[in-house]
């Protein structure tokens, strides 16, 4: 027992210090906005919402913050319509805008007040109602390992159709549509890709068909598709890797936060095909009949500020939306990032309409290949 | 304390604990029936329908045949090697044997992410088991050939799995049926000894041993069926490519129950839940009226006494029980080397340090909002309240089911027993869409109550309470109380010296079952929402392990955190054992 206490002790010695901190740190008193509590922010696991921001937030305003957390972008709009009629946060943040029309034809956001003139022109043109603000973006694209696809084993694919050739049999992993939001990205690229390429005869859901019977790797995640399977990424470091897919979705700029934490040095890259890539933004906004309207838009603000917002590259690995974003120097974080020139182009109001008839229509895709 | 003897009803059971049966049933029945009620109003059509077109996913039908497979195969390795270690364990004296209790229950709590993280690490390269030339994982060398030779996919992330599954199910096997080899009067296996049927060794088995064990080895191996057919994070990391239904489930849950947005997917899973609810409750009811049907009155015998006479463990048996719990440790040993391993940040030269950074940001709390304090006190909170709630409630309940038993209403002993074990049938998702669409809608003002994490707690532990409590009072004798009452005592000591002091075993093992389970975080899936400040240790290893790596450092904080509550759960099961050791001390 006294070996127990001791290794207690031990543990609980670095924990100590915690609990003597005194505050006289010259803060707004802490408030909860006219009665209404603190203020709930519906989320998923943000990087950047780190103690010390929200501390920050808190620091300066008086709102305290309490996160309700969602598994991703789709869980934050599951969570808003089942609790539709007994809303349980006041502000969503995470919603992208392959959920975003959705969450609006819904009625689940309401109108903020936030001012988004700083907000970069190009970002406002996806959406720039009164329901939601962007706070980051980036682009989703398909990432291959160099030293797979070095042109000898495999050549660098010009076009969707060449990953349905023998040559890339197995060797390729997407996050499922149905359950990931990257993988939903790339999804609707591929409805937008096939759509304006010459061939008329096929659409997306063929190449999909092709792409299933061709032996690709389908997962409930991104992180199962890039850290399991594939081999150009940092997985390769992480126990029970596979890395037996050469090419797989993620972000265009994911080469570049390989490199920038790994002194320089990536083997992966991104495959720029022209209409291949989805620009993500993804959207913060105000939850209709949550109430607490004042410290919402004050987050929302806050989350929009220089200090915070221009550290998206860094803090939560996604661009940001202010105007002149650019990617970090540091350690070829931009060096290996690509910009795709030309994107999927779909408007957000279509994405809405569609993306469920996309869905089932790429579900039954699947099924019937493995039947 | 004694309310059956005071005023009764006619089934012989007293009002406060009929109610006490009715509120557990109710918590089983509730969640579920309302996740079914809003599947039935959204998709239109009856869970009886669903389930005709459970057959038409072929998702669905692959995932049912690979968790009766594996499932199957896991509970008959459980068994197979945990039996022989139980029966040791109860059998002979072993030094130190609170702390290898203790460790013995600690891959029962562990986190299945960072078990997951434990065994890939064994298997991966560096790993011990890679070094012995099996490549479970990347499946070349001898595991090719057996794919090859048979045609099987992936044999090697199935035994992955199987190993897992036996090491996370094993101590079930042990605490289910050591006691009972424990207390068992020698005597029987003296007199046996006499007989013509028990000169053999295989004839003690066959009369004294199998009778005996049958019962308990049946509920251990129920459980590990269960479990492993509801394996879900174990599966989707060990075996990438395949499914459970669980798994399935767990993938098209977020978006069931919502009206007018994809009803494709509440359709999928109301099939799929109904077909698995319905399985797993016809087996947890074959598995009771087995157990009803074997159990008997046995005398309960002093188990420090036992030990004694059989004396230390002959060399096999030690050797096999220490081996045995030193290969249960490899994976959370290497859980522990990876909180101190980062790979090289110049990935040009592939390789690892070793630095404590892990563990600085793990205290620093950089990763989570939580601090790792507020966490370790969230875990204890909840594992406290999940123990004081659950106890007194499975005791109520055990003790209405035997006394239904005794009185002669055994059939409705059976459904009433059936019907507590209810949560244990329920797939996780179908309790979490209960908890949102139902309860949270009604009440809306729970979603704010702090400790709504121990309700799925209690929910989960309460069917092993009663398990474990009832066969154990069954057994008590029931000239005790009729000794007892010849004194004259007090209605607390009457209680005490006719039936509780028999109980601090099994109560010892489920108040174990409770703090486990809780501080494992085992029903956290059950929520699907979660609110921040209620995080617990458990929760962040998680939330922390899941994040994208690109980082290097955060796997090595993740694996941090996991060693804390490793260590936190391991302090709490030997404090908790100490109680066994009294009773043992103190037994007359």
């Amino acid at each position: 027992m006294r070996t127990m206490l001791i290794t207690l002790l031990l543990f609980l010695a670095p924990l100590s210090g915690c609990l003597l901190e005194t505050e006289d740190d010259g803060c707004v008193s802490a408030q909860g906005s006219g009665g209404e509590g603190p203020l709930r922010i519906l989320t998923y696991d943000i990087a950047a919402f780190s103690d010390e921001m929200l501390g920050e937030f808190t620091c300066n305003t008086g709102y305290e913050i309490e996160l309700i957390y969602a598994d991703d972008a789709g869980g934050i709009l599951e969570l808003l319509l089942q609790t539709q009629q007994a809303p349980q946060a006041h502000v969503a943040i995470g919603l992208d805008n392959t959920y975003l029309q959705s969450a609006i034809d819904f009625g689940l956001l309401a109108e903020h007040d936030v001012n988004t003139t700083h907000i970069d022109p190009t970002v406002m043109e996806r959406y720039s109602g009164p329901f939601a603000v962007p706070f980051d973006q980036g682009d989703v694209c398909l990432n291959y390992d160099e030293r797979e696809v070095d042109g000898e084993n495999l050549t660098i694919p010009t076009s969707l159709w060449n990953l349905t050739e023998p040559a890339w049999k197995g060797k390729t992993v997407f996050p499922s549509p149905l359950t990931s939001s990257p993988g939903r990205a790339f999804m609707a690229a591929t409805v937008s890709y096939f759509e304006n390429d010459e061939d008329e005869s096929t659409d997306a859901f063929d190449w999909w068909q092709a792409m299933f019977e061709n032996g690709a790797t389908v997962t409930t995640g991104w992180t199962e598709a890039y850290e399991i399977h594939y081999s150009g990424g940092y997985g390769a470091w992480v126990d029970g890797h596979l890395g037996d897919a050469a090419l797989t979705v993620s972000y265009c700029h994911s080469p570049g936060v390989e490199a920038y934490y790994s002194g320089n040095w990536t083997v992966s890259t991104s495959l720029l095909l022209p209409r291949a890539a989805f620009h993500q933004i993804e959207y913060g906004g105000l939850v209709n009949g949550g109430g607490n309207v004042e410290a919402a838009n004050a987050f929302l603000t806050y989350l929009l500020s220089e200090e915070v917002n221009r550290n998206m590259p860094v803090n939560n690995l996604m661009q940001s939306v202010l105007v002149n974003a650019t990617w970090p120097e540091s350690e070829g974080y931009r060096y290996h990032t690509d910009v795709p020139e030309v994107k999927a182009d779909l408007s957000t109001e279509r994405i809405g309409a569609e993306m469920d008839a996309w869905l089932l229509a790429w579900t039954d895709e699947k099924n019937e290949a493995e039947a | 304390m004694n309310l059956a003897s005071s005023k009764r009803t006619p089934f012989g059971v007293h009002p406060i604990q009929w109610l006490v049966l009715a509120f557990v049933i109710a918590l089983g029945i509730g969640p579920l029936s309302l996740a079914f009620t809003r599947l039935w109003a959204v998709t239109g059509i009856t869970p009886w329908e669903a389930v005709t077109q459970v057959y038409e996913l072929p998702a669905a039908k692959d995932a049912l045949t690979f968790a009766v497979l594996e499932a199957t195969v896991s509970t008959v390795f459980t068994v197979a090697i945990g039996l022989p270690l139980a029966w040791a364990f109860g059998r002979y004296s072993w030094s130190r044997m609170r702390l290898k209790r203790s460790l013995l229950f600690l891959p029962f709590v562990t986190p299945p992410i960072v078990a997951a993280a434990g065994f890939l690490a064994l298997l991966s390269p560096g790993g011990i088991v890679y070094a012995l030339g099996i490549d479970l994982r990347g499946e070349t060398g001898i595991i090719a050939w057996m794919a090859s030779a048979t045609g099987w996919e992936h044999p090697g992330h199935f035994i992955a799995l199987i190993t897992a599954h036996v090491w996370f199910n094993l101590s079930l096997v042990v605490r289910f049926v050591e006691p009972v080899v424990a207390q068992l009067d020698p005597r029987w296996e003296e007199q046996l000894r006499l007989l013509p049927a028990g000169q053999t060794r295989l004839g003690r088995i066959q009369h004294l041993w199998i009778p005996i064990l049958g019962p308990a080895t049946t509920v251990a191996a129920a459980y590990t069926f269960f479990f492993s057919f509801t394996s879900f994070a174990m599966v989707k990391w060990l075996a990438p490519a395949s499914n459970t239904l669980e798994s399935l489930l767990g993938e098209m849950g977020g978006t069931a129950g919502i009206e007018g947005y994809r009803v494709e997917a509440s359709l999928a899973v109301l099939g799929i839940a109904t077909f698995q609810t319905v399985m797993m409750l016809l087996m947890l009811i074959l598995a009771g009226r087995f157990e009803r049907k074997h159990s008997q009155v046995l005398s309960l015998h002093h188990e420090e006494a036992n030990r004694r006479k059989h004396g230390a463990a002959p060399r096999v048996w030690s050797w096999f029980a220490n081996g045995l719990l030193i290969m249960l440790l490899a994976p959370l040993v290497s859980v522990v080397v990876a909180s101190f391993r980062v790979r090289s940040s110049n990935g040009a030269t592939a390789g690892y340090e070793w630095t404590f950074e892990g563990w600085k940001r793990a205290w620093s709390g950089d990763f989570s909002t939580v601090p790792v304090y507020d966490a370790l006190a969230n875990s204890l909170t909840y594992a406290v309240i999940t123990l004081l709630v659950a106890l007194p409630l499975g005791y109520a309940v055990a003790s209405s089911l035997v006394t239904l038993r005794r009185e002669g209403h055994r059939r409705v002993a059976g459904m009433l027993d059936s019907l507590c074990m209810l949560p244990l049938s329920m797939s996780a998702v179908m309790v979490g869409l209960g908890m949102v669409a139902g309860i949270l809608r009604w009440y809306p003002d729970l979603f704010s109550f702090p400790y709504l994490p121990v309700v799925p707690h209690v929910m989960l532990v309460l069917p092993f309470v009663i398990r474990l409590l009832t066969p154990a009072m069954e057994r008590i004798e029931p000239k005790f109380a009729e000794q007892a009452s010849l004194l004259s005592l007090g209605p607390l000591a009457f209680w005490w010296h006719s039936r509780g002091s028999f109980l601090v075993v099994p109560a010892t093992m489920a108040a174990s079952l409770c703090l486990a389970f809780s501080l494992g975080e085992f029903g956290a899936t059950y929520l699907v929402v979660r609110v921040g400040s209620w995080d617990s240790l458990s929760i962040m290893v998680d939330q922390v392990a899941s994040r994208p790596k690109f980082d290097p450092f955060v796997l090595p904080t993740a694996m941090a955190l996991a060693t804390v509550l490793m260590v936190v759960t391991l302090m709490v099961l030997t404090v908790n054992e100490r109680a066994r050791a009294w009773r043992v001390r103190h037994e007359v």
